[in-house]
């Protein structure tokens, strides 16, 4: 099966996919409710989307597709208030987070859809370990170019994301010391991390895909695991390093955030990417993932070593003129807040040291997700 | 040389408890039946072939240990209750009390047709209308089952177990009352005792998970501290003649609405726990008799069928309001079909007023004899069919 064409689509537009967990409220571990979650959902009308993950302690919604801030945070509002409020009906809590803090991998169940069941064929324990959840961030982009130039470009700027929303900090019942210990589940698949360097959709498409096609190892785009992909059938690029942050608010932030950023290096005033830029890809990512804000990154093009905090804030700054023209500045006044008072990941720690046990943190997930 | 009797009495208990667990670990793993249906069936052709060797009396430390193996499970399975679910969504609370409702009616009927006494047929009924906590708790852990059927279940049973508590010591009450005369010591058999136990399981859910945070170690500590609460509690309630059921549950109930980690992998509270439930369900049928099963069969089975339709109905009626599908709804009002436990150390601490109630009772024997060993299975495979249990899907 060739890659489908990239269908252009409205630069700019963004979507946000949520993968959020589904908790008992008996004793705040995964349980296996998705089929009877999604049963009641479709008694009614839902203002989304909502489907099921891999693992029946998981479900994904996503919004319909917006340009502005304002529409995108009041969608997500919406859904989170029928999700929460279906689940109340059930005894099941809803909330965010990268990873359940105590949950065992061994204990769950892939949901019954072909596409999983091959997927846990396929990658065995790592398949039920990846009962992780994360934030995904579609932009729109008129061409293929355009996706992949903004896709490298991109790439300096993931640590930014990973540790404006990591949440994960506890795996197993343990405190990881990372504040995204998500990302290193991720990490295990074989077709994870970067896409290769090219800028251009043809080579992409009829260079790369096609030899791994004919290698047999992938079939589609949905095989790579990359922190950064093309989705072209949506016609969009699709930002895959968030953790699912504990509140919808946060979730939107993000996703604006991502499109003034994309608005400001499609005016291409910026050197334009290069193969070198990934030379500290790693790097920075680890360092985003296990120290957060508070980590340091090496500037790809000057390999200068910056603190990720000043360098989201400066980064933030040079974004109001785009955030102002996209109707986002609310979105990040509010990453601006998370620089100062931590992220959900140091929220996370701060409610284990209140409430003695995870059962706690995942408790006070489940009241920081309904918003009241 | 030592007489036979007295190494037979010495060895009973532990050699039952050996066999049991044996039995029940090859036939689990051989047919995926319920290992405590196995334990009850090996402790029942046990008890009747070695009357003997396996007597128990009120106070020997069989009975105290099973009752502190109870203690145990009904503080895990109030701990897994959640009330405020049944404020959100009182569909729960309401089929509870129409299931348990509905039992207590069509079972007092058939037995008061059949000749039995009002007061016999009420007690019997009230029994009835009790899910076994301990069987459906060790079902859905056995099964590591999660999903509506599972949630409900639990809370169902929490329901109906306590309004058959109620109504039993209501009706003891009556009967103390009729037989002696007096108001006071009915009331105080009933209310007050009730009172006085929930409100012992209310006190130590609120000193020990404050004692817990004193320490700062909920994780580490946890496990043993509920441990020695529910053995405080047990005590507790056998020295003031007042029920250690709703005390440990009610217990379960404070430190869970208290926040505090009762660590899952611990539990049936691990290694120990398992000990004392195989102990537990050996004991519960150890004290019934084979004639008097015999003899109550055939009553027994008509009540067991009456008491499985009603249950089904009552629950599948409110499944579509309460939020899920028909089926499940169905398969909830089955998976309440176990029963023992419950009732044996119910009679068992009744038994001091007087009340012998299982020799009064063929029926009752029958009944506790065919849902120790036939119950769990049939939760089991409610949970199955509800698609809740992990299956022979590999690790």
């Amino acid at each position: 099966m060739a890659l489908e064409e990239f269908k252009s689509s409205k630069a700019l537009t963004m979507g946000v996919e949520l993968e959020l967990q589904l908790v008992s409220l008996s004793d705040f571990d995964l349980t296996a409710s998705s089929p009877d979650l999604l049963h009641l959902l479709s008694r009614k009308p839902f203002p989304g989307n909502v489907t099921p993950e891999i693992t029946e302690s998981m479900i994904e919604i996503n919004s319909d597709v917006h340009t502005n801030h304002t529409e995108l945070v009041a969608q997500l509002q919406v859904i989170r208030d029928t999700l929460v409020q279906a689940g109340e009906q059930l005894n099941i809590g809803i909330c965010g987070g990268g990873t359940h803090p105590f949950q065992k991998w061994s204990e769950r169940r892939i949901f019954s859809k072909p596409r999983f069941k091959e997927v846990s064929e396929l990658y065995g324990y790592l398949a039920k370990q990846f009962t992780i959840f994360g934030q995904h961030v579609h932009i729109g982009c008129e061409s293929g170019d355009d996706a992949l130039f903004l896709l490298h470009s991109l790439s300096r700027y993931v640590p930014h994301f990973i540790a404006l929303s990591s949440s994960s900090p506890y795996v197993q019942g343990n405190d990881t010391l990372f504040n995204s210990a998500r990302l290193n589940s991720v990490f295990a698949f074989p077709m994870s991390g970067r896409a290769p360097f090219t800028q251009s959709w043809h080579t992409f498409e009829h260079e790369y895909f096609a030899k791994m096609e004919h290698t047999g190892v992938i079939k589609s785009m949905k095989d790579f695991y990359w922190d950064i992909r093309p989705k072209p059938e949506f016609g969009t690029i699709e930002l895959r390093v968030c953790d699912t942050p504990l509140t919808v608010e946060r979730a939107a932030a993000l996703a604006v955030y991502l499109q003034a950023l994309c608005r400001y290096l499609l005016e291409r005033r910026e050197e334009p990417p290069a193969e070198d830029d990934y030379l500290v890809y790693n790097y920075n990512r680890f360092q985003a993932c296990r120290f957060g804000l508070d980590g340091t990154v090496v500037h790809p093009k000057t390999y200068e070593s910056v603190s990720l905090r000043e360098d989201i804030l400066t980064t933030l700054r040079k974004m109001e003129p785009h955030a102002a023209a996209l109707g986002s500045t609310a979105g990040l006044q509010h990453l601006v807040r998370i620089t100062h008072e931590g992220s959900d990941a140091h929220y996370l720690r701060q409610q284990f040291d209140s409430s003695g046990s995870v059962e706690g943190v995942v408790d006070a997930a489940i009241q920081r997700f309904r918003g009241r | 040389m030592p007489d036979i009797q007295v190494i037979l009495a010495d060895l009973g208990w532990p050699l039952a408890i050996a066999v049991a667990w044996l039995s029940g670990e090859f036939v689990h793993r051989w047919t995926r039946l319920p290992r405590i249906s196995v334990y009850g069936l090996v402790g029942f052709l046990l008890a009747q072939a070695f009357p003997e060797a396996l007597s128990s009396g009120a106070s020997s430390n069989v009975t105290i240990l099973a009752n502190l193996a109870f203690g145990l499970i009904l503080f895990e399975f109030g701990y897994r209750i959640n009330l405020h679910w049944l404020r959100i969504n009182p569909w729960i609370a309401v089929s509870g009390l129409v299931e348990s409702a509905a039992t207590f009616g069509v079972v007092y009927l058939i037995s008061h047709l059949s000749g039995m006494p009002s007061l016999t047929s009420l007690l019997l009924a009230s029994l009835a209308m009790s899910t076994s906590p301990a069987g459906v708790l060790r079902v859905i852990n056995e099964e590591n089952s999660s999903g509506q059927v599972t949630e409900r279940v639990l809370h169902l049973v929490a329901i109906n177990s306590v309004v058959a508590l109620f109504v039993f010591k209501v009706v003891v009450g009556f009967w103390v009352f009729q037989t002696s005369g007096s108001l006071t010591q009915a009331i105080s058999h009933s209310g007050i005792e009730l009172l006085v136990s929930a409100a012992m399981g209310a006190i130590m859910g609120f000193i020990v998970p404050l004692l817990l945070r004193r320490l700062g170690a909920l994780a580490q500590d946890g496990t043993i501290a509920f441990a020695l609460g529910v053995i405080l509690l047990v005590a507790a309630s056998r020295a003031l003649d007042v029920s250690p059921v709703l005390a440990t549950l009610t217990f379960g109930l404070a430190a869970r609405h208290k926040r505090v980690a009762f660590s899952r992998t611990e539990r049936n509270f691990g290694g120990i726990g398992e000990l004392l439930t195989v102990l537990l369900f050996v004991f519960a049928v150890s004290t019934l008799e084979w004639e008097r099963v015999v003899d109550g069969a055939a009553l027994a089975a008509v009540l067991l069928l009456a008491r499985f339709v009603v249950k089904a109905a009552s629950v599948a009626a409110f499944a579509h309001v309460g939020g899920i599908s028909w089926r499940k709804g169905l398969l909830t009002g089955i998976a309440l079909s176990p029963m023992s436990v419950f009732v044996t150390l119910l009679l068992e601490q009744t038994k001091y007023m007087g009340i012998v109630l299982v020799d009064e009772l063929a029926a009752l024997a029958a009944m506790t004899l065919l849902l120790e060993v036939v119950g769990p299975v049939i939760t089991q495979r409610a949970l199955v069919w509800a698609n809740e249990t992990p299956g022979k899907e590999k690790p």
